[in-house]
């Protein structure tokens, strides 16, 4: 087979070489656009109507071959080590970064230095993750769902002062084993079933100030909006349900604002519902939570749904010592005191001898007619 | 960095150049077309873009190939301009080339400018001094070869009914659907053409290997360039730049007539071109 150069057919050839390469003058004072090859556009703008070009897509890309780029790239940007600082694995990997405003896997660079381990992001030239092997506590791997529903697994490395960071590795098994190496030689113990502080502060990006949570999943509420118009119904909305030591917390994802806080004390009831929650989610399972006279409905895993029914439900009985709790005299169902004596049970329908002739005439009369009715078929 | 370099390079186009500016400054810059490895003062005539006169500017044993223009890129929409211009770039490289051997070309629209109290010669020559070094280190790598387009295509649809006649799960995908409902049919098509997909990225993916080892034997240095976007009767399946000594290009041809030949596939083979992908700094 011949090469073939006949300037014709080859002009898509040439025009390749001549816009985007070729030797790279770089210079301290850099007149004009240069280094974005807008030239090369420009040229290729003209050229378009080209059969050839047409043909051959040669408008696609042109941006990433920014001559300014490449150049930064040729300079060949190299990890920071400390002196004498030695590398032991090289891997692509990945941090999850859940510092600032958003969460994400940022990528770069794994290395496994005989001194640290740090994710190193070469084109920004920036340290993404390092600590050293001395503050590593314990790791412990994890199989979970990245987002687009792949499997993946993750390394959580149990750090001093309580911190968790989250990596992943073309071969996550094979880095964790590189450190446990590494670990070993410098003498170094990791703890042997590192228990993982149940939640990483820095995950729970909702939490403001110096709230204590001790609860947290991510649940769908239909928050009640109260307008001039009465209170309206907006829809199931996706969020995060969190519990800390006075309050009881949704987040709404989208904007991220607080929109149900329910004081501890405030609750009256919670409990689990059967409800048919629209369009084909039928007989669901419902987290239903009463308080100040309204309620406030949350679905989601059912899974979830009971531990927050146990955990809400041991809360409330615990201060309803403190509230003064009374048992009802006929079922049994625990009230509070005053409740229980003004209003009756709101599970039996018992009503307190003292407040029946006031206010309950019609309460007692029902009960006396049901008394009856069993007194007869007994 | 490159702190004493006082070359100043202007490439690109963001201020339209009108022609009395042009005139203005008729001589305060140099459009370069690329270095090579002489120390002589030559001239080449009236060759350069729009017919300008080239003619080197020594250093040492380098020298830059170059003519005068005012400090300003060269810019035209008119495609008709463009495509002389490129061409024009393109002769006075070869010229070059063909005069002293070993050339590193220079892309479209480098121009180095003058400063208030340096001549546009001495940036040139500043900057020849200045990456002297690296310069000649690429000049050796690059002598006695030139670059050689390499672009393998296939044809999707011979490809493609290929694997399906081989491929067992696809055979019986097909004779499945015979025997199904409408309904179902369709489901199973959409599934077959996903089977399909995948097959054929495999074999693209065992091709590009088989090529690439195989080309590779043949030449001294391999770029892997972006694939492009062709019709849908000839997908680019590899892009190549290959650095071949100028002996060897036969040897490249004859393995390349080898992937040729093979069904649903075809090669463009282009050259031997200045050694263009291969003198940038790495």
């Amino acid at each position: 087979m011949e090469p073939v150069r006949d300037t014709h057919a080859t002009l898509v050839d040439l025009l390749d070489r001549i816009l985007d390469k070729g030797i790279v003058i770089y210079a301290d004072v850099i007149v004009s656009v240069a280094g974005i090859p807008l030239i090369g556009v420009n040229l290729r703008a003209a050229l378009a109507g080209m059969e050839t070009m047409l043909k051959y897509g040669v408008m696609v890309d042109w941006d990433e071959k920014s001559r300014a780029w490449e150049w930064e790239h040729r300079k060949k940007k190299v990890v920071p080590l400390m002196e004498g600082e030695e590398i032991i694995l090289k891997t692509f990997g990945s941090h999850l970064y859940s510092e600032g405003i958003y969460t994400a896997w940022r990528s770069g660079q794994l290395h496994l230095t005989d001194k640290r381990l740090l994710l190193y992001q070469k084109d920004f030239d920036e340290i993404l993750f390092q600590t050293s092997l001395e503050k590593i506590r314990g790791m412990v791997m994890k199989r979970e769902k990245h987002f687009t529903k792949e499997q993946m697994v993750v390394l959580y490395l149990l750090l001093q002062d309580n911190q968790v960071a989250q990596l992943r590795a073309v071969d996550t098994h094979k880095l964790k084993e590189a450190i446990e190496e590494r670990m070993k030689v410098k003498g170094l113990a990791l703890e042997e079933n590192p228990v993982l502080p149940e939640f990483d502060r820095r995950v729970l990006k909702f939490v403001r100030g110096e709230e204590k949570v001790t609860h947290q999943s991510e649940m769908w509420c239909q928050p009640l909006i109260q307008t001039s118009g009465g209170i309206l119904n907006d829809g199931w909305k996706a969020g995060h349900l969190y519990l800390n030591d006075q309050k009881l917390c949704w987040q709404h994802h989208f904007n991220e604002r607080t929109t149900v806080e329910i004081p501890l004390d405030k609750l009256t009831q919670v409990k689990i519902q059967i409800r048919d929650l629209g369009g084909v989610l039928k007989k669901k399972k419902l987290l239903v939570v009463s308080y100040n006279g309204t309620e406030t409905c949350f679905s989601g895993e059912e899974e979830k749904i009971c531990q927050w029914e146990k955990t809400l439900n041991k809360i409330m009985s615990k201060q309803s010592t403190q509230v003064e709790m009374e048992t009802c005299p006929q079922c049994g169902e625990m009230a509070p005191t005053d409740e229980l004596l003004e209003k009756g049970c709101a599970r039996c329908g018992w009503v307190s001898p003292i407040s029946r002739p006031q206010n309950l005439g019609h309460m007692t009369r029902i009960r006396e007619l049901r008394e009856e009715v069993v007194e007869t078929v007994v | 960095m490159l702190d004493n370099n006082k070359a100043v390079l202007i490439r690109g186009p963001e201020i339209a150049v009108a022609s009395e500016i042009r005139a203005e400054g008729k001589d305060q810059g140099r459009y370069l077309y690329c270095v090579a490895q002489s120390s002589v003062r030559a001239r080449f005539g009236k060759i350069g873009l729009d017919g300008e006169e080239v003619y080197t500017i020594p250093f040492v044993d380098l020298c830059a190939v170059v003519h005068n223009c005012p400090p300003e890129p060269y810019k035209s929409k008119d495609r008709e301009v463009v495509r002389r211009w490129v061409v024009a770039h393109e002769k006075v490289v070869e010229a070059a080339w063909e005069r002293f051997g070993t050339v590193l070309p220079a892309g479209f629209d480098t121009i180095i400018k003058g400063e208030e109290d340096i001549s546009p010669e001495e940036n040139i020559e500043n900057w020849l001094g200045k990456d002297y070094e690296r310069l000649k280190e690429r000049m050796d790598k690059i002598r006695g070869k030139a670059e050689y387009g390499v672009q393998v295509f296939w044809d999707p649809k011979t490809i493609g009914d290929e694997i399906a006649k081989t491929n067992e799960e696809i055979k019986d995908l097909n004779q499945e659907i015979k025997s199904k409902s409408k309904g179902m049919a369709y489901m199973l098509k959409q599934k077959l053409e996903n089977l399909l997909k995948k097959e054929m990225e495999k074999r693209a993916d065992l091709c590009f290997k088989d090529f690439y080892v195989r080309i590779k034997q043949c030449v001294d240095e391999i770029r892997v360039e972006k694939t492009k976007k062709t019709d849908e009767k000839r997908q680019m399946l590899m892009n190549l730049s290959c650095l071949v000594d100028k002996q060897r290009s036969k040897e490249l041809g004859e393995e390349l007539e080898q992937i040729n030949k093979q069904e649903g596939l075809a090669v463009r083979f282009t050259g031997p071109w200045p050694p263009y992908s291969f003198v940038a700094f790495g």
